[in-house]
């Protein structure tokens, strides 16, 4: 578990002049379920591409177990990838397509049709063998891709975006067919995803991407409790950024009012960005919170009410509470001071891509 | 009433089917019921027969043709797809806009002219030193077929997604069998549609290939033009005849067979060839797909090595490339040459001087011996295209009437370049019923063409040339006169004589004479042979004859002459002194029907034909006769604007 499996060290690689992947450096663990979550155009899938062998980075090295194999072709490395759009050979049948890789590496007949029925038994497709490919749902060629990637025994499972196409029933599917056929196979999978629901589900360790930076690695929990800037806030789960002043250790001044956080090492009186989730507001009475406002929009979701409260100097609190608050009812505001997350403010709009922890 | 109206409109989209059909229909059925008429004639029934099939069966010029046709299209087709899939994934993998520029620039020769792509093929093979031939007519013809290629191939590759091919690299696939194995299957349906496409573009292809063509080189196409001098042969029209109704076939088994499983609009094909599969029909078995591919592989490899043999057979042997008019020779003489010789006859035809002359200028094709008329070998001395012949050795020349060596001296003043092969006179031809009828004494002037009474009866000679010499000998002046006032006179009287002009023609004379169509005209004296057979033949109630005008003629003498580049000279004579022989100049004149100046085939001749004054007139009667003379670029120049303004009133 903690041998590293695959090092990218100082990964640089533009597209016509465009910077897409900057002095990107990461490491994935064996056996770990490694997410590269960003929004498009953030890097993750170049970066895949470049773990794949699709790309060449213009500098920077790819080390798998120990060797270099940045010049090495995708063919050469011990490694599968699941595509997007699945990518599956039309004029094979499933179980063709699955043995596509077994017969490039000359396996004998017998075992390759063990490894066919092994892997449609693992995907739940146990005898679609001679089907074709146009004749399957999306979810079910999806599978056969997994199918076609996992009998070659690849130490890593490269997946972009595999799951990008399904519907939301089918896809919540997958996600636990995807966990458990990690647990069963014991393979260290890279996933790449915009979706960070998917990525808080699935996911040992969580690797949030903006403009070829690195904004936050970390476990899901650590990655959405404690943003460590406002694009990861932002992108992870909805968020309330405001403008506060870091008045010393453990008090924040946000529109006026003070409140006691856990934060320390900002300096006195200091402007930051205080985050706080909606789910972290407690609305109360009137004179017993910490900041008044107005109950401007209310939203029934299923599991809680989503609202908007407003307060006078104008900004719009987002609120998620399982308590019911009419519009235009006078609320007070009241956070838990361990709910309170302090960002230093960024500078300038570069330092904002490269984020706090580089 | 609606029914009424129903029925009418039925009526005319009836009365339009059946009119598109017989605008089709009509000139093929025509040409199909002509290519089993016993006579030659055009407009003549002379009863049904075989006889050009035969002999498009044995004419081995029609099948190398053929056989040439169809390599050229194979090879052409099967190249410019290798090349043309290539581009088309290269272009594919390219950014948008240079993708865009570089198809538009592959697109071009596409749309532009055939005669513009010839001539420049043409022009950049002579730059670069290619001497023109087989390997000329098949670079020019992947040439043009690349683009077809790419137009149907582009489409099935932007179908194809690209992580298909990644996907095949990733299962641990070589970038070549990822390829063959993953992307080719996707785009075949576009390699086999662009295959066919140039194919048939090949098959029918005459312009470039008449430009980009060597010494003996013929395709099917060239080959049928190449006849219209004498007007097409009959075989032809079998031929013709055959290839249309191989198409035709071949049209009606790719239309006949079992309709494939209704495709919904908008799914890809690829999709629907495998929905085909699971029906369990329809789809290739990988086996034998690979039988398919090995068998084309063997055949392209033999096909490949049997012409690179045949070239190796036949550069190793001694060559002679021979340069003549079409139907100029009895075939049977260049094989009793071959035999006799050894020497391997390359044997190539040309329809007029104008189109002989810029080949041997351009030195692209290299022949031996060339067969041009008197003041084109002017033209060609003037400009030492020709080599001196060295009569030591063509013994044979003794046997040419000194009267015709003493007529090439008004072109070739020292008989150093040229020896005499036939000859004739420029007359009229006249249909004597029909002069009777119209109450019109027989012509014995050139004036006598332009009597009113022969009204829309007078075919004249579609050649600057020989209408100005009608017009020059009538007035009394030479016919290579450069005198600018008689030449305004020709003018006004050509112009004068147009209304009573039935139709300005070159071989047509022969036939609408033959049929009847005009009472007079102007011809040459060697069809003269071929029409009284004809007349015969035909049972035609009313006879032909032919007078040579009293103020005198054109005299034409056609001469064989080496080319100063000629590669085999010693050939060459050796061919000229063959032709000289009287037994061999009998036989030409047999199947030529053209008066021989040769004296010794002539004594061999019927007494019959001896006397025949229509061909073989008495050298006296011709006096006032001339030969034609080069006359320069300039005064060429002045003819043929003279010659504008007559036929433009």
């Amino acid at each position: 578990m903690n041998r590293s499996l695959i090092d990218l060290k100082h990964i640089t690689k533009s597209f016509d002049g465009t910077m897409v992947l900057d002095d990107l450096s990461l490491t994935v663990k064996e056996n770990s379920f490694v997410t590269l979550l960003g929004p498009s155009g953030c890097g993750k899938t170049t970066t895949l591409r470049i773990i794949g062998g699709f790309d060449m980075p213009d500098t920077g090295k790819v080390i798998f177990d120990g060797q270099d194999i940045t010049q090495l072709p995708p063919n050469k490395r011990q490694l599968n990838t699941v595509f997007q759009k699945y990518a599956l050979f039309t004029h094979m049948t499933i179980a063709e397509n699955i043995a596509f890789g077994l017969k490039i590496k000359n396996k004998p007949k017998t075992y390759i049709d063990d490894k066919i029925k092994y892997a449609l038994k693992l995907v739940n497709l146990d005898g679609y063998g001679d089907r074709s490919v146009d004749s399957l749902s999306g979810g079910q060629q999806q599978r056969i891709a997994i199918a076609r990637a996992i009998v070659n025994e690849p130490r890593l499972l490269l997946l972009d975006e595999p799951l990008g196409a399904l519907d939301l029933k089918l896809r919540q599917d997958m996600q636990y067919e995807l966990i458990r056929l990690k647990n069963e196979l014991g393979i260290t999978f890279i996933y790449v995803t915009h979706d960070q629901e998917e990525a808080l589900t699935m996911s040992d360790t969580i690797v949030v991407m903006n403009q070829g930076y690195i904004q936050q690695m970390g476990s899901p929990e650590s990655i959405y409790n404690e943003p460590e800037n406002a694009f990861v806030a932002d992108f992870i789960g909805d968020s309330n950024i405001v403008p506060g002043i870091m008045l010393q250790d453990e008090l924040v001044e946000i529109f006026g009012a003070r409140f006691i956080c856990v934060d320390k090492g900002f300096g006195t009186n200091k402007p930051v960005d205080v985050v706080i989730r909606p789910e972290d507001i407690d609305l109360v009475e009137p004179g017993t919170g910490t900041l008044s406002g107005v109950v401007t929009h209310l939203i029934f979701k299923g599991v809680h009410y989503e609202m908007e409260v407003t307060t006078p100097d104008g900004f719009e609190w987002l609120v998620h509470s399982t308590d019911l608050f009419p519009v235009g009812r006078k609320v007070d505001i009241h956070v838990d001071p361990f709910d309170i997350q302090i960002m230093n403010k960024p500078a300038s709009e570069d330092e904002e891509a490269i984020g706090v922890n580089e | 009433m609606k029914k009424r109206y129903g029925s009418l409109k039925q009526f005319f989209s009836d009365f339009y089917l059946v009119a598109v059909l017989i605008f089709l229909y009509v000139p093929i059925l025509t040409m199909m019921v002509l290519s089993f008429n016993t006579s030659k004639s055009r407009t003549q029934w002379g009863g049904f027969t075989l006889r050009w099939y035969q002999q498009m069966l044995s004419d081995p010029g029609i099948s190398s043709a053929l056989y040439n046709t169809l390599l050229i299209a194979f090879l052409s087709a099967l190249i410019a797809c290798i090349i043309g899939t290539a581009a088309s994934i290269a272009i594919s993998s390219m950014k948008p806009v240079s993708a865009t520029i570089v198809l538009g620039i592959t697109n071009i020769p596409m749309l532009n002219a055939d005669i513009v792509t010839g001539i420049s093929l043409m022009l950049a093979f002579l730059a670069f030193g290619i001497s023109l031939g087989f390997k000329t007519i098949l670079i020019s013809h992947i040439t043009f077929n690349i683009p077809y290629v790419i137009l149907s191939v582009m489409p099935k590759l932007k179908q194809t997604s690209k992580s298909t091919y990644e996907a095949a690299l990733d299962l641990g696939a070589h970038p070549l069998y990822a390829f063959f194995k993953v992307v080719f299957p996707d785009i075949l349906p576009g390699v086999l549609s662009g295959f066919l496409l140039a194919f048939t573009m090949s098959l029918d292809d005459f312009i470039i290939t008449h430009f980009t063509r060597g010494a003996g080189i013929n395709t099917l196409s060239t080959l049928i033009y190449s006849q219209v001098r004498r007007g097409i042969q009959p075989s032809m029209y079998a031929l013709s005849t055959v290839i249309f109704l191989v198409v035709l076939t071949l049209l009606a088994i790719s239309n006949y067979r079992p309709a494939p499983q209704k495709v919904r609009p908008g799914v890809d094909p690829a999709a629907a060839q495998t929905a085909a599969a699971r029906e369990g029909k329809g789809r290739m078995p990988e086996k034998l797909q690979k039988g398919a591919m090995a068998i084309a592989a063997v055949l392209i490899v033999a096909a490949v090595g049997w012409v690179s043999v045949m070239k190796f057979l036949v550069t190793g042997s001694d060559e002679l490339y021979v340069y003549n008019w079409g139907e100029y020779i009895d075939e049977e003489v260049i094989e009793l040459f071959e035999e006799e010789t050894g020497i391997h006859v390359t044997y190539d035809m040309f329809e007029t001087n104008e189109e002989m002359y810029p080949i041997i200028e351009a030195g692209a094709v290299c022949y031996d011996v060339v067969c041009p008329s008197d003041y084109m070998i002017q033209k060609m001395v003037e400009n030492d295209l020709l080599a001196e012949i060295d009569l030591k050795n063509i013994p044979n020349i003794s046997q040419i009437d000194p009267t015709y060596l003493e007529m090439s001296r008004a072109f070739d003043p020292q008989n150093r370049f040229s020896v005499p092969y036939c000859w004739g006179t420029v007359g009229i031809l006249y249909n004597t019923r029909r002069l009777e009828e119209l109450g019109v004494e027989a012509p014995d002037s050139w004036s006598d063409l332009w009597d009113p009474a022969l009204s829309g009866e007078i075919l004249m000679q579609d050649s600057v040339r020989d209408a100005f010499m009608v017009a020059l000998k009538d007035l009394g002046y030479s016919m290579n006169t450069t005198d600018v006032d008689e030449l305004q006179q020709a003018k006004e009287r050509l112009i004068q004589q147009k209304p009573l002009v039935q139709a300005y023609v070159i071989d047509q004379v022969r036939d609408k004479m033959i049929g009847g169509e005009a009472a007079v005209g102007v011809i040459y004296s060697g069809e003269m042979l071929y029409i009284q057979e004809e007349v015969e033949a035909l049972k035609l109630d009313y006879d032909l004859e032919y007078v040579i005008p009293k103020e005198g003629t054109n005299l034409w003498l056609d001469s064989w002459v080496i080319p100063a580049n000629a590669a085999n000279k010693e050939n060459a004579e050796k061919w000229i002194d063959f032709l000289c022989r009287p037994e061999i100049a009998l036989r030409n004149f047999e199947y030529i029907t053209y008066p021989t100046p040769n004296k010794g085939a002539f004594e061999l001749l019927d007494e019959d034909l001896q006397a025949n004054k229509a061909l073989f007139p008495d050298i006296d009667s011709l006096e006032g006769s001339e030969v034609y003379r080069y006359l320069g670029d300039e005064d060429d120049g002045v003819y043929n604007a003279l010659w504008k303004e007559v036929k433009s009133r």
